[in-house]
């Protein structure tokens, strides 16, 4: 009896754990898909973008934003290492380095992008996107919200082919385009 | 239903500040800000409050007096873009302000390719992107100068605005193989890119016979392209012979501008040589 209770208990803990493994995995994809991205590239040249790089593009994009929020919110630089590059690389990681210290963290819920490609090297070796994003930012100090707002910033982006993906190199908000 | 609450919300506030309502927490942010500059936030009421600044590469907090302005030093706001203040003292309040790049310190310069055939049309293209000492991206209208170089010849010279912070062009390259400057300038600042320019595919192959004891010798004139440059060593050129026995091919690269082969026919036979896309003339051998 005392063995057969010991076991249901090592079942439910089981199930426990599995449970709170696939709400993590649920929401880390509930992460992702949360980041809208609408991208036009209509007016991109003087190169125009090929099928492919248009899929590349809002795959790396999306993914980036998703990296920025997951970072930002959690203040870990493990998500920036794939999708940036240079500066935009180096103020990510100094703002969760700053955000570490002074025990901040910032939260990008409700994600959506107005992406428009607007130059597109003749080599193909660099794009600038316009990004008209827009999300709701939340900014706690140690667990508590001392700003909230539904923000909408226009962004500046260059983006530069790696190996195996498209990097943000520069990432600058602008007060319009 | 919850932007309609937050947009009302403002409003609410806007009306109370107007009315002169908003004491404790008043402050002002800088209306315009330069990266890299020193910049001053000004504060009203009294009492202590905690202040934030979450901009681009910074998350601050600090206590702060209501009634003193708070400094911001110069590395708060090099990186330009958005940046938001909050300070709370019984509530938060907050107010953003813009960092716009400071004045043009380097050019991102990118060429290709980095060796091109001569007389290509739109074979040389370049985008120049001016940023300032931290690396932020100018983006108001900046007039870069391209030029093109061959030894002493101006080869292209053309201004060109950035538009979003890019300029760019495409230019045909030059005539000479040798070596292709390409510089973008803007005021003092430029940057400079060498292109190697090789010749273009052979022109007018020429080849010349003569019966050996062991076969026939077959060679080329020098082999030029169509602009007169000296085709590359190593460039294949395919020597084929035929006789009464049938076809045989060999393969040999350019020397010192001079392709050779020893090719084995007794009797006589026909010499043709192709490089490339190019044929060259025929010459016939006697047999032995």
């Amino acid at each position: 009896m005392h063995f057969s209770n010991s076991l249901a208990q090592l079942r439910l803990c089981s199930v426990a754990v599995l449970v709170l493994c696939l709400g993590a995995s649920l929401n880390l994809h509930a992460a992702d898909s949360a980041v809208q991205v609408q991208l036009d590239f209509k007016k991109a040249s003087p190169r125009t973008v090929e099928e492919l790089t248009e899929r590349a593009i809002l795959r790396d994009y999306r993914f980036a934003w998703t990296s920025i929020a997951q970072a930002l919110e959690f203040n870990t630089l493990d998500p920036l290492e794939g999708p940036f590059a240079g500066d935009a690389k180096r103020w990510l990681k100094q703002s969760v380095v700053s955000q570490q210290q002074a025990g901040l963290n910032q939260k990008y819920v409700d994600q959506t992008h107005r992406v428009e490609a607007v130059f597109y090297a003749p080599e193909g070796d660099v794009m600038e996107l316009h990004d008209t994003a827009e999300y709701q930012l939340q900014v706690s100090d140690g667990g508590k919200v001392v700003h909230d707002e539904h923000a909408v910033v226009h962004y500046v982006v260059l983006m530069t082919p790696a190996a195996d993906r498209w990097v943000i190199r520069l990432l600058q908000a602008v007060p319009q385009f | 239903m919850q932007l309609l609450l937050q947009v009302c919300a403002r409003v609410l506030l806007g009306v109370t500040c107007l009315a002169g309502f908003c004491r404790a927490q008043d402050f002002q942010v800088p209306a315009v800000a330069s990266a890299g500059d020193e910049a001053n936030i000004s504060t009203a009421g009294s009492g202590k409050a905690t202040f934030y600044l979450i901009g681009p590469g910074v998350s601050r907090k600090s206590e702060v007096n209501l009634g003193e302005s708070i400094h911001l030093q110069a590395q708060d706001t090099r990186t330009a873009g958005d940046y938001l203040a909050i300070v709370c003292s019984s509530t938060c309040r907050s107010a953003g302000f813009y960092v716009s790049a400071a004045k043009p310190a380097s050019l991102t310069f990118l060429v290709h390719p980095s060796r091109v055939p001569v007389a290509q049309s739109d074979a040389v293209s370049g985008v120049a992107l001016a940023f300032d000492q931290f690396h932020n991206l100018i983006l108001h209208s900046l007039t870069v100068n391209f030029q093109l170089t061959a030894g002493n010849a101006s080869l292209l010279s053309r201004q060109v605005p950035t538009q979003n912070g890019a300029a760019w062009f495409r230019a045909l390259s030059g005539k000479s193989a040798g070596l292709l400057q390409v510089t973008a300038a803007v005021d003092e600042l430029s940057a400079r890119r060498a292109v190697q320019q090789v010749a273009s595919d052979p022109c007018n192959l020429r080849i010349t016979g003569q019966r050996t004891k062991t076969g026939i010798t077959v060679q080329s004139e020098p082999v030029r392209d169509c602009a007169g440059n000296p085709v590359p060593d190593g460039t294949i050129v395919t020597f084929t012979a035929t006789d009464a026995n049938g076809k045989s091919s060999v393969d040999a690269p350019i020397k010192r501008g001079i392709a050779q082969a020893q090719m084995l026919a007794f009797g006589a036979a026909s010499i043709s040589a192709a490089s490339g896309v190019v044929m060259g003339n025929e010459v016939r051998v006697g047999a032995q």
